[in-house]
């Protein structure tokens, strides 16, 4: 455990393990996520990360905002390599924490973790810069194949928990209960938006309208359709998280615990889409722009989350300026983890926090998760719960990207020799 | 058009540089403010717009006082340049900052149109169209010393903001010669430690580099400019605390190692520039590049490395002298490793050039005994030398592996040891990871020269169609598969052979990788090989020793045996199934599975995919197998959809009658039908009988000849028809629609045709009823067809564009090469299928058709599985994606194309018609194949006309066919 720990504090340092090391942990690594199912079950609380992009430095600044990993629990959508200057680093990171703290740490897999995408959008060009071979790649890709494709947050409490070090809490008019809080990198309250009544749309616009705008776009009327029935019954608020987004070939959460996972992620059919897969202002499902996934419109998520009892799906995928965007009545939403993007995008990032559940729903919801296994993940949340519909709480906290100070030189390592 | 000029004193946006042409050279008048305003001169006289700029440091004094009158043709030029001629002498202004320009020129071309008396306005893009005076004349440059520096930064910062600007700059720069002067500069600096200066030198240099410009860049890495330049990004003011060591790193001379003396001067320098630009590129600028001098940087690479593989090559003596290396028992071993690195490098660059010039390259290393180069590399203790030795190969193979196979034959004919069995030897024993799956790479492409169909004229340029066929017809290949299943393919599996009889699993880490690997290669060759994979496999058990492993304990190991009975299940072959159910291969995995299922781990899903793959495909034998042996297991199962209707099906004897959702989703797949039927191996069944008995000739006349013991086949055969005929009697009553003439061919057929025969019959029996149901729904399909999905390509961000094009670079062939109405058929069904899933829920596992899992669908299509793609490196891709690559002659993505991959392609559409004119090779590897779930044959029969005229447009649609 020690060398564990070790490589822990080197990678924080931002400075690469040997390739030794690193097969050594790919190795613990894939025992580890051998045992996991496809859709892994995670209890609230949770801390819900987007795309990373092997953007180190504002990792670490996400740990600084969002408390570091063992004390709290991660999970992250995916895409943690190519286009930032430290993807080995990011991932590494990650996957130590994973295999140090497996039950306080979540990864799901995002479309660039692949080889095909790898080797295009740099952490191939990587992996060979910093090691002169492509063997660290080659590890990091064989660990990518076993990474779980989603994960369902159960227990997420439908009030938001007090943040800490955060005494006076202004309340909200008429003492409503707050549904989202938006808190600054230094954890002060920037918005807050009390929970609906009686899931009225008029006031989803309404509430939407803080600092920096969480653009909830769902388009008056266009949703409500299907909205009635959306969030019916689960008092936990069973959360699915995937990279991208639905698929036509997935009805049921149930139907992602078929697939055999580990493979390269396939260019279509269910797997594929739910790595690469966009919600969309549309009805029904659109062919992606991206040549991968599908496009789904406001009424495919909310008959999905529907049928498998969920209260909210969590994706990435998408760069969202604000850090995190609710969509179609927020029976969806994007969080988007890696700050000034590519170095330059200038937008800010977000983390999603889920507070635990006191009530005791969360135990009983835990247990159903694994025994319906086969009835839809939470399928019997609903039946069995007297308590009103309620999404769960959702605190999001927006960061920048880590001064630069802190950054260092990102330039690559030179080959030490050359014939050529 | 009125101008309120706002004082200037609040804000610098109006501050301003005056030049004055003097003797054809931009003189500096100084730095000041600029206003313009309408000024009272005279009493009782109108007041007269003036421009006006008063001095920075002496606000007194004016720089400027210039009254606009009608003939001084004031002109904006880009955004912050305003010139005019007053007195035949040409003024400029040059304005820090655009907004200051443009509000002083709303006044002076407000005032100008008064003039005019013109109503339009004056068109700013018209008056940057104007010759530029500024181009033409050399503009100046403040002196470069460390006094200047200020002054030097600035202008350069504002020339850098306009096109013209970076225009004059790059004259002026390289006129004076700035990039030389840096390294004085820089020491300079240095000596009195003056942090501002350098970090205005380091500001200064990469103004100048961004300006991309060729000249430039190609100044700055020259000999005698370069440490300059890379002196001053040492210091960069972003990162105040760091200072990078650039200057030690470049200066150490003997990093440029020589293995032969490069006699040409010019060479050798051009190997040094590229060095450094390499190294700009990659670490000095790397933050900081933009995209126009990122590509500056990478066409300036290209071209020297093209220059310098040029003179490489052609240098005969040269090359002589480096291969001679290898021959000399003398030469010392870091002479040989270094001689390694050296082609290593050739072939890394050559990756990028153009594939004419990189065939050349190869044919020439090859004729020099590139062969003999790797085979001391692959041998080689030293582990760098083996990565680099299969990085040559694998490029090699990459660029062409017919090119490598021909070389194999080559040494067979010579009876020297193939390099297979070189590649052989290395991957069981090798202990780096990296060279072991590139081994594994290779030897599967190497290997893989499966007969293959005549390629689809559409798809291939007529050339490289030519060549194909020559391939198809190349006796070479079957000379070296036959020698591999001769000689090698024994000692390549004798990890998993030893297995037999072996009852405690245990390994060494590293014993482990190798069955991935054997798995990988195995299942490439089953899918490639046909009959000589199935004797391999049959000869040898290899089925069972794969089911060893699921005993061990090792997740991953057991992972490995389900994935190869998965792909034996995914070849849909009559012959495999059998095997499958009479070595009782099933029953351990329903083991692991049970013991998995408690745990929803990967182990369990790659269980329940492969079942449920059992279950979507309808393969009956399995089924059937699965109930009579295993009920109660089955039954254990039975919560699952999958597992209850496995048994479902088989209680009920293909109960197609009586399920009605069985309807609904017939009609839904209405459209895949077409497609699905046309994907498969089928045919007319007119033709079908006779052809497949022609092939089981020659198949076994195969087996004959290759050995005794082929007992197997015949012997399932007869056993198995007796199984299915038992099962008709019962089918009969249960189908009432009867009446078609397809019933006594059915009836009549299994008698006639001794083996496969029968299943085929009862194929059918279950097909038709199928096919007269679906009769209910076109219509209705064909409604949701009429509306296709709206297509939303438009707003996509920037960055998710660029991960659009990764895809599209990587899949576009499938996308464009398809008709919109594919696409949109093929969205339809995924959205119907949705849809269908909304309203009742048991969606996949009711419908009885075989509706692959598209993945499935595509792997089983190019003969290819996601198995396999999930192994292979980066530059193996998997069939869409490579034929993309091939038919858009990538040049930013150097995927190359295997003609592997290419074959696979053309060989995964053995449905084409035309296939009735190839060889009996061609027939015989089609066979296996063939014998896929007799139902599409029915439909296709069925269907009649309808297939023909859906197969044109099928085959026009195959790559996005695969959609579904």
């Amino acid at each position: 455990m020690s060398d564990l720990d070790r490589a822990i504090a080197q990678l924080r340092a931002c400075r690469p393990i040997p390739e030794s090391d690193v097969r050594e942990l790919c190795h613990k690594a894939r025992e580890i996520l051998i045992e996991e199912g496809n859709v892994v079950t995670v209890n609230a609380p949770v801390t819900i990360c987007g795309d990373i992009h092997g953007q180190f430095h504002d990792l670490m600044e996400l740990f600084r905002v969002g408390g570091d990993p063992p004390d709290t629990n991660y999970l992250f959508m995916g895409d943690f390599v190519d286009r930032g200057f430290y993807s080995l680093e990011t991932f590494l990171l990650l996957l130590c924490l994973k295999v140090r703290y497996p039950d306080r740490m979540t990864l799901i897999r995002g479309n660039h973790e692949s080889r095909q995408i790898t080797t295009v959008y740099g952490f191939y060009d990587e992996c060979y810069r910093k090691y002169g071979s492509a063997n660290v790649w080659r590890y990091c890709c064989d660990v990518f194949d076993y990474l779980a494709l989603g994960a369902i947050v159960l227990g997420a409490s439908n009030t938001i928990s007090p943040s800490a070090g955060e005494s006076s809490i202004p309340t909200t008019p008429e003492g409503d209960e707050v549904e989202i809080e938006v808190c600054n990198a230094q954890g002060e309250v920037m918005s807050r938006f009390p929970r609906p009544t009686k899931g009225t749309n008029n006031d989803l616009q309404s509430r939407t309208n803080g600092i920096p705008p969480p653009s909830n776009t769902g388009p008056p009327g266009s949703g409500a359709s299907g909205s009635s029935r959306g969030t019916v019954g689960n008092p936990a608020g069973a959360v699915l998280c995937v990279h991208g987004g639905l698929s036509p070939l997935i009805d049921k959460v149930d139907k992602i615990r078929l697939l055999d996972r580990k493979q390269e992620v396939p260019h279509e059919g269910a797997m594929c889409d739910l790595l690469w897969s966009d919600p969309d202002e549309i009805d029904g499902w659109g062919l992606s722009p991206r040549g991968a996934g599908f496009l789904f419109g406001a009424d495919i998520v909310k008959v999905f989350n529907h049928r498998n009892d969920l209260s909210l799906i969590a994706r990435a995928h998408q760069l969202v300026m604000e850090g995190f965007k609710e969509m179609f009545d927020a029976s969806i939403v994007t969080v988007w983890s890696a700050p000034n993007y590519c170095y330059r995008c200038g937008n800010v990032a977000a983390l999603l926090e889920l507070s635990e559940d006191d009530s005791g729903w969360g135990v009983l919801a835990r247990s159903n998760g694994d025994v319906n296994r086969s009835d839809g993940g939470g399928g019997g949340l609903g039946d069995s719960d007297p308590q009103p519909m309620k999404g769960p709480a959702r605190r999001y906290r927006v960061f920048q990207a880590a001064p630069q100070d802190s950054r260092g030189m990102p330039a690559k390592k030179p080959v030490a020799d050359y014939f050529l | 058009m009125m101008a309120h000029p706002v004082p200037h004193h609040t804000t610098d946006k109006k501050r301003v540089k005056v030049y004055e042409l003097r003797n054809n050279d931009w003189f500096d008048r100084g730095t000041g403010f600029c206003t313009a305003q309408f000024v009272p001169v005279q009493e009782n006289q109108p007041k007269e717009p003036r421009v006006i700029v008063e001095s920075e440091d002496h606000p007194d004094r004016l720089l400027l006082e210039t009254k606009i009158v009608k003939d001084d043709g004031f002109q904006k030029q880009q955004d912050t340049l305003i010139v005019w001629t007053e007195n035949n002498v040409d003024m400029a202004l040059s304005f820090q900052e655009a907004e200051g320009c443009a509000m002083i020129w709303k006044f002076i071309d407000g005032v100008q149109q008064t003039f005019h008396n013109v109503l339009g306005g004056a068109d700013d893009s018209l008056s940057e169209d104007l010759p530029m005076d500024l181009s033409t004349s050399t503009f100046t440059l403040p002196p470069a010393d460390l006094a200047n520096l200020p002054d030097l930064e600035n202008v350069m910062r504002q020339m850098s903001n306009t096109a013209n600007g970076r225009e004059v700059l790059v004259k002026s720069i390289m006129e004076h010669d700035i990039l030389s002067s840096l390294g004085n500069l820089v020491d300079m600096a240095e000596d009195v430690e003056s942090l501002d200066d350098l970090f205005r030198l380091c500001n200064m240099t990469k103004t100048m580099l961004l300006l991309n410009d060729t000249a430039i860049i190609e100044k700055a890495v020259s000999d005698d400019c370069v440490l300059g330049v890379v002196g001053a990004l040492e210091y960069d003011p972003d990162f105040p605390k760091h200072k990078a060591n650039h200057r030690q790193w470049l200066s150490n001379q003997t990093r440029f190692k020589e293995v032969v003396k490069i006699e040409d001067d010019n060479i050798r320098r051009k190997i040094q520039q590229t060095f450094r630009l390499l190294y700009l590129k990659d670490v000095v600028l790397a933050r900081i590049l933009d995209d126009p001098t990122f590509s500056v940087l990478n066409s300036l690479i290209f071209f020297n490395q093209v220059d310098i593989i040029n003179h490489i090559q052609t240098n005969g003596g040269f090359l002589n002298d480096l291969f001679s290396i290898f021959a000399d028992p003398s030469a010392q071993h870091l002479r040989k490793k270094q001689a390694v690195t050296f082609l290593h490098d050739c072939c890394a660059i050559a990756k990028n050039l153009q594939p004419p010039a990189r065939q050349n390259l190869y044919t020439n290393f090859l004729g020099h005994g590139l062969i003999r180069v790797i085979n001391f590399g692959l041998r080689d203790h030293d582990v760098t030398v083996r990565v680099h030795a299969t990085d040559i190969l694998v490029a090699m193979i990459d660029h062409d592996p017919q090119m490598v196979r021909h070389t194999i034959y080559r040494q067979l004919q010579e009876r020297q040891k193939p390099l297979t069995d070189v590649i052989i030897d290395l991957l069981l024993v090798e202990v780096d990871l990296g060279v072991k799956s590139q081994m594994q790479d290779a030897l599967r492409i190497l290997l893989d020269v499966a007969p293959i169909m005549p390629p689809d004229a559409r798809e291939y340029p007529p050339n490289q169609q030519r060549l194909r066929q020559l391939q198809t017809t190349d006796p070479q290949q079957e000379l070296l598969i036959q020698h591999f299943y001769e000689t090698s393919a024994a000692r390549l599996f004798k990890p998993l052979l030893e297995l037999e009889g072996q009852t405690d699993l245990k390994f060494q880490p590293m014993q482990e990788y190798i069955f991935g690997y054997l798995n990988d290669i195995l299942c490439s060759f089953i899918r490639q090989h046909q009959h000589r994979a199935k004797y391999f496999l049959i000869t040898h058990s290899l089925a069972q020793r794969f089911v060893q492993l699921l005993s061990c304990k090792q997740k991953h190991l057991q992972l490995v045996a389900i994935r190869f009975i998965k792909q034996l299940v995914l070849m849909n072959d009559e012959f495999y199934m059998k095997h499958i159910a009479e070595k009782q291969i099933l029953g351990p995995i329903l083991d692991v599975l049970l013991r998995a299922i408690t745990r929803d781990n990967l182990l369990c899903s790659a269980c329940l995919d492969l079942f449920v793959l059992i279950n979507k495909e309808n393969v009956k034998d399995l089924i059937k197998h699965l109930v009579e042996n295993y009920r109660e297991k089955i039954m254990a199962l039975s919560h699952m959809d999958t597992f209850r209707e496995i048994v479902s099906r088989y209680d009920q004897t293909e109960g197609y009658t009586t399920n009605p959702e069985y309807f609904m989703d017939e009609d839904e797949e209405e459209g895949p039908t077409a497609a699905e039927s046309e994907r498969r191996p089928t045919r007319p069944t007119a033709g079908l009988m006779e052809e497949q008995l022609a092939v089981d000739q020659a198949q076994e006349e195969y087996w004959n000849s290759v050995s005794d013991e082929e007992d197997e086949a015949p012997q399932n055969g007869p056993h198995r028809t007796n199984g299915t005929t038992a099962t008709l009697p019962l089918l009969k009553p249960l189908v009432e629609y009867g009446s078609d003439e397809e019933d006594g061919v059915a009836g009549d057929e299994p008698a006639a045709q001794e083996k496969k025969g029968g299943e085929d019959s009862s194929a059918k029996e279950n097909g038709e009823p199928l096919v007269t149901s679906t009769k209910g729904g076109p219509a209705a399909a064909a409604a949701v067809a009429a509306t296709p999905p709206e297509r939303i390509s438009e707003k996509r961000r920037r960055e998710e564009d660029e991960d659009d094009d990764a895809f599209d670079k990587l899949l576009h062939s499938k996308r464009r090469g398809s008709n919109a109405s594919a696409a949109h058929a093929s969205a339809d069904i995924r959205k119907k299928m949705g849809i269908s899933g909304d309203g009742d829920g048991v969606t996949d596992g009711a419908a009885p058709a075989p509706t692959p899992s598209s993945a499935d669908a595509a792997a089983e299509e190019n003969g290819t599985s996601t198995t396999a793609e999930s192994t292979s490196p980066a530059p193996t891709f998997s069939p869409a994606a490579a034929a993309t690559a091939a038919l858009s002659t990538p040049k930013k993505i150097a995927f190359n194309i295997s003609s592997k991959v290419k074959s696979m392609l053309g060989g995964g559409n053995p449905s084409e018609p035309k296939a009735e004119s190839t060889t009996s090779a061609e027939e015989k590897g089609k066979a296996t194949t063939t014998s896929t779930i007799g139902k599409e044959n029915v439909r296709i029969a069925e269907e009649g006309a309808e297939t023909t005229s859906n197969s044109v447009v099928e085959e026009e649609d195959d790559p996005d066919a695969m959609k579904d």
